[in-house]
């Protein structure tokens, strides 16, 4: 049989907006974990032990070297763009929480993910997402390697799920110590986040 | 840790469908099915697709005969996250027998397929198998054949998905027999634009 041409099944997108109301109007079964990503919606698989306690040392760690001033949030929504509104692991806000009792915030300072099983996404689609939004900082805090990816400088690249991609990207060791684009007084040792 | 390829897509149930179209998120005039949780776009109405589904639907209504009806391009049910809107279907009985709830288990379903005839073999047939419908025919107008696919399968050794152990590929000068009106025969011809 010859071959033919043929399409990837597509499915329906939503946009921000469908997404907030779909949530306003409770269609979710409650405690899933789902994500507007791309206009596509994504669920986030369960987490391990590790990894929540990443999240939360990260956190911590993020909050000491930020100070007053700034909002850490752990896998809050962010109003990304109009079809995506991902909730990363922990992002880096300016403000206080109460200035975000209307609108998510959209550009965070500092993103991080928290990658185990997650990591091939987490470089692939959610960085490139990221760098379209132009975050200047994004961390992937991989946990199979135990390292802190840093990527930065968002650049576009047609080949990438979004279209861009970051193009600096280093890695650092527990050894090592990293410091928040918007934190440059600060300087935090890599061993402080992994879990 | 098993590692995510690609990132993974909320499976909408059927309930959340039904509350997209009632909170009017989806209208009727969507080309949208629910098909194993995925809300999947249909395949673009061609003259010659559309010539096709009437075809079918003309053939197989005469084929079934008295006690069934032939629906095209309408809802049925097959599960929880399943409601997809084929081609044409027959089912038995009276279109009054399901003013209540859509048909849960055609005799038949068939596919008219184009550019999608790659999701028609594919995540469809493994939806119908799994909801062991016994016949799903696919009007492949790519290579102007029937794909006839019997005999639903569980996944296995064999199969990774669910599927049909039986399928068949027919001409046009063949003739096929619906599984569930031995009686009649329909030329593949007939079905073809």
């Amino acid at each position: 049989m010859r071959t033919m041409a043929s399409y990837a099944a597509r499915t329906r997108r939503f946009s921000r907006a469908e997404y907030e109301r779909l949530i306003d109007l409770d269609v979710f079964q409650p405690g899933e974990a789902i994500e507007l990503i791309g206009g596509e919606l994504m669920v986030a698989e369960p987490q391990s032990a590790a990894h929540y306690t990443a999240i939360q040392k990260a956190a911590k760690a993020l909050e000491a070297a930020f100070g007053p001033g700034w909002e850490v949030r752990t896998q809050g929504p962010i109003g990304l763009d109009e079809d995506s509104e991902p909730d990363p692991d922990v992002a880096v806000v300016p403000g206080a929480p109460e200035d975000y009792s209307h609108e998510h915030p959209s550009r965070p300072v500092l993103t991080v993910e928290v990658a185990e099983s997650s990591l091939a996404v987490d470089r692939h689609h959610k960085s490139s997402l990221y760098a379209r939004a132009g975050l200047p900082d994004y961390w992937i805090l991989n946990l199979v390697d135990r390292v802190l990816e840093v990527y930065g400088e968002p650049a576009p690249d047609p080949s990438a799920p979004f279209g861009w991609r970051y193009a600096r990207s280093e890695v650092f060791d527990a050894s090592a110590c990293v410091t928040p684009l918007a934190a440059p007084g600060s300087s935090l040792p890599v061993s402080q986040l992994l879990p | 840790m098993k590692q995510a390829e690609r990132p993974v897509l909320h499976r909408w149930s059927r309930r959340e469908y039904e509350r997209l179209i009632d909170e009017s998120f989806l209208d009727e005039d969507d080309p949208i099915e629910l098909l194993d949780g995925l809300l999947l776009v249909k395949e673009p109405q061609t003259s010659p697709h559309r010539t096709a589904v009437l075809l079918v639907a003309k053939a197989v209504e005469r084929a079934f005969g008295e006690g069934w009806f032939v629906q095209t391009q309408s809802p049925i049910i097959l599960d929880d996250r399943s409601e997809p809107e084929p081609d044409v279907c027959v089912v038995r009985g009276s279109p009054r027998d399901y003013v209540d709830a859509h048909p849960t288990r055609p005799a038949l379903v068939v596919e008219v397929a184009q550019t999608g005839v790659r999701l028609a073999r594919g995540r469809k047939a493994a939806a119908y198998a799994r909801a062991r419908i016994p016949d799903y025919w696919i009007v492949n107008l790519v290579d102007r054949v029937l794909e006839v696919h019997r005999e639903p399968a569980r996944p296995g050794p064999a199969r990774r998905h669910w599927g049909y152990a039986a399928i068949e590929t027919l001409g046009a000068e063949a003739t096929i027999t619906p599984l569930a009106a031995p009686a009649e025969g329909i030329r593949v011809a007939e079905l073809l634009p």
